[in-house]
């Protein structure tokens, strides 16, 4: 595939590395010259505005276009907060573990642009508890960056004060949505709020507050950098530019983060030149595109270019850019019933639809996969899923329906099988 | 039995980092978990107390995140990825082959193997373990007989 053998990648700029890039290495790559320009020749709304012209949309799950998030924040005084989210924790998604390990100094740069662009002074990282090395790094990269001036007080001799603060969070999916992680941050459990107000006008502290993920925030130094015209030429302008890193694994044999244009590849392509094929040679059953937080595409979509807009043509969502593959061999009941389980486990249970609900979702994909089914279930998942979805205050409950939705549509055959055959038709894992 | 002296100091210098003196709950409660090996009812009183939280504040956390404990844990706590993309790379037979090879450490409570639908975020690197908290990675082949070695002469 020439488009991956040509790219030369933005983000994950040293492929295979295990070590993190020293403040001196990443100087030497170009690093903190984006900082320094938007310092000394960019007034914040300059940022603002080079960033939207940017078409940078977030990379945690959304898509939000960043640069318009950024012009929510109101110029009003007082302070304002920065709140990274690096509570990257949902199944198949490895993205910004590895920026943050190799490259955390982009990581840093980025945020201290979006600090300087919503003038604000402190932001947090909030980085799940599990990420104990990752964390460590963060540490020491923003220690070199304190001690050479290029973060912290007077940052590169100016009057700008940007303070980076790792906040490790405690085992809990629910902290990567974005109220929830405030609430964390706050010392309260982890709920997510009712909106509006949202975090730009009401976030951390009450106090207008920015959220973004890892992710798109190691896109801005580049952005500024070598402007907007030069980040629209990567990807399909205007709603699909810059780079992604897709996040491959299941039964694939070369499973890893791989950074591409967006829509430069489609899913088989990705597969198959990046994952060097499924194992065994064995046929595609379908895809997770956005972990296990939306549709399965069948093997007839795999086709599909590898784009927000494109994957949503094809009836799902590019959400964190996770693909997970499953191959003829998987079991189609057993790997909705793990799903469910996860969405079960990390429910924070403040929405009774989202609690119960998907305790009874895992509760009967389970005996459908152990061959106790019986002929009601699937009109019973299908009624149940639609009592959850759009019933509750975020958007877990909406996210646990689609293991359920997607592949009783999509499988029904499978279900049937193990209903009318009171067996699992598949050999065990 | 309270917590160390450098434990109450540690926690205090945390409340002056943040902008409101919540923020330092979790962090707190982590360190004093660090310190009492979990988190027993006076520990979590006594660490709200320093934070200036209702004791209900501190143990609805503690009740909440995976990684709190309100009861003793083994010294050696080993917990295996079985979310989607590490089940289809083998994480069933890591969970069998890890019961399998620690019997005795298990029988006799110095090693916890347990699965969890949890995702840690290594799922290229499959089938995968937290060892307490350290990742082990690519469990296959010659990788998961060292574990069980490791473990067993633990």
């Amino acid at each position: 595939m020439t488009v991956a053998l040509e790219y030369e990648p933005v983000l994950l700029t040293h492929p295979g590395r295990t070590a993190p890039v020293s403040l001196s290495e990443y100087q030497a790559e170009g690093g903190y010259v984006g900082w320094r320009k938007a310092l000394e020749k960019m007034t914040p709304d300059q940022v603002v505005e080079e960033v939207k012209a940017s078409g940078l949309r977030g990379r945690g799950g959304a898509g939000f276009p960043t640069g318009s998030k950024w012009g929510f924040i109101p110029k009003t005084p007082g302070a304002k907060y920065v709140a990274v989210n690096a509570d990257e924790s949902e199944p198949g998604t490895f993205k910004d573990r590895e920026l943050i390990e190799i490259e955390p100094h982009r990581v840093l740069e980025g945020i201290a642009l979006c600090c300087y662009a919503i003038n604000a002074e402190t932001a947090f990282i909030y980085i799940r508890g599990e990420y104990v090395e990752p964390a460590d790094r963060l540490e020491a990269a923003i220690a070199e960056a304190e001690q050479a001036g290029i973060l912290g007080r007077g940052c590169l001799g100016t009057q700008v004060n940007v303070r980076i603060l790792v906040f490790r969070g405690a085992g809990a999916y629910i902290c990567g949505e974005e109220t929830a992680l405030l609430e964390s941050l706050e010392g309260r459990r982890p709920m997510p709020r009712s909106r509006p107000p949202f975090p730009a006008v009401e976030g951390l502290y009450r106090r207008p507050t920015v959220i973004n993920n890892v992710e798109t925030l190691a896109n801005v130094p580049a952005i500024i950098d070598r402007g907007s015209g030069w980040y629209n030429s990567i990807g399909i302008p205007p709603r699909n530019t810059g780079p992604k890193i897709f996040c491959l694994s299941g039964r694939v044999n070369r499973p890893g983060n791989y950074e591409l244009p967006l829509g430069a590849v489609t899913v088989r392509e990705l597969i198959d030149d990046c994952g060097g094929g499924v194992i065994d040679g064995k046929a595609v059953k379908g895809v997770l595109t956005a972990g296990v937080s939306a549709p399965i595409l069948s093997s007839d979509k795999l086709d599909t270019k590898l784009d927000y807009d494109s994957i949503q043509a094809a009836g799902s969502m590019l959400g964190s850019a996770s693909l997970i593959v499953l191959d003829e061999d998987t079991c189609i009941v057993r790997s909705a019933a793990l799903m469910e389980e996860f969405f079960r486990h990390e429910s924070c249970g403040k929405c009774t639809p989202c609690r119960e609900g998907t305790s009874w979702l895992h509760k009967i994909l389970t005996r459908i996969e152990h061959g106790r089914g019986v002929p009601g279930d699937l009109d019973l998942l299908l009624s149940l899923s639609g009592e959850i979805s759009g019933k509750v205050l975020c958007a877990l409950g909406d996210f646990a329906t689609s293991p359920v939705t997607a592949t009783v549509k999509q499988y029904r055959g499978e279900y049937v099988a193990h209903i009318e055959g009171g067996r699992c038709p598949f050999k065990p894992w | 039995m309270p917590l160390s002296a450098t434990t109450r100091a540690a926690i205090c210098q945390l409340v002056e980092q943040y902008p409101e003196r919540r923020t330092a709950l979790l962090p707190a409660l982590k360190l004093a978990q660090v310190d009492m090996g979990y988190l027993p009812r006076e520990t979590i009183a006594e660490t709200a107390d320093l934070i200036g939280v209702p004791h209900s504040a501190a143990y609805e956390l503690v009740t909440f995140y995976s990684m709190l404990h309100d009861e003793r844990v083994p010294p050696t706590v080993v917990v295996v990825c079985a979310q989607l993309p590490c089940a289809l790379r083998g994480a069933d037979a890591l969970v069998r082959d890890l019961q399998d090879g620690l019997q005795r450490e298990i029988a006799t409570g110095a090693v916890e193997v347990e699965r969890t639908s949890e995702c840690f975020g290594a799922c290229h690197r499959a089938p995968m373990a937290r060892v307490n908290d350290r990742y082990r990675e690519n469990l296959d082949g010659p990788a998961r007989k060292q574990l069980i070695q490791e473990l067993s002469t633990a």
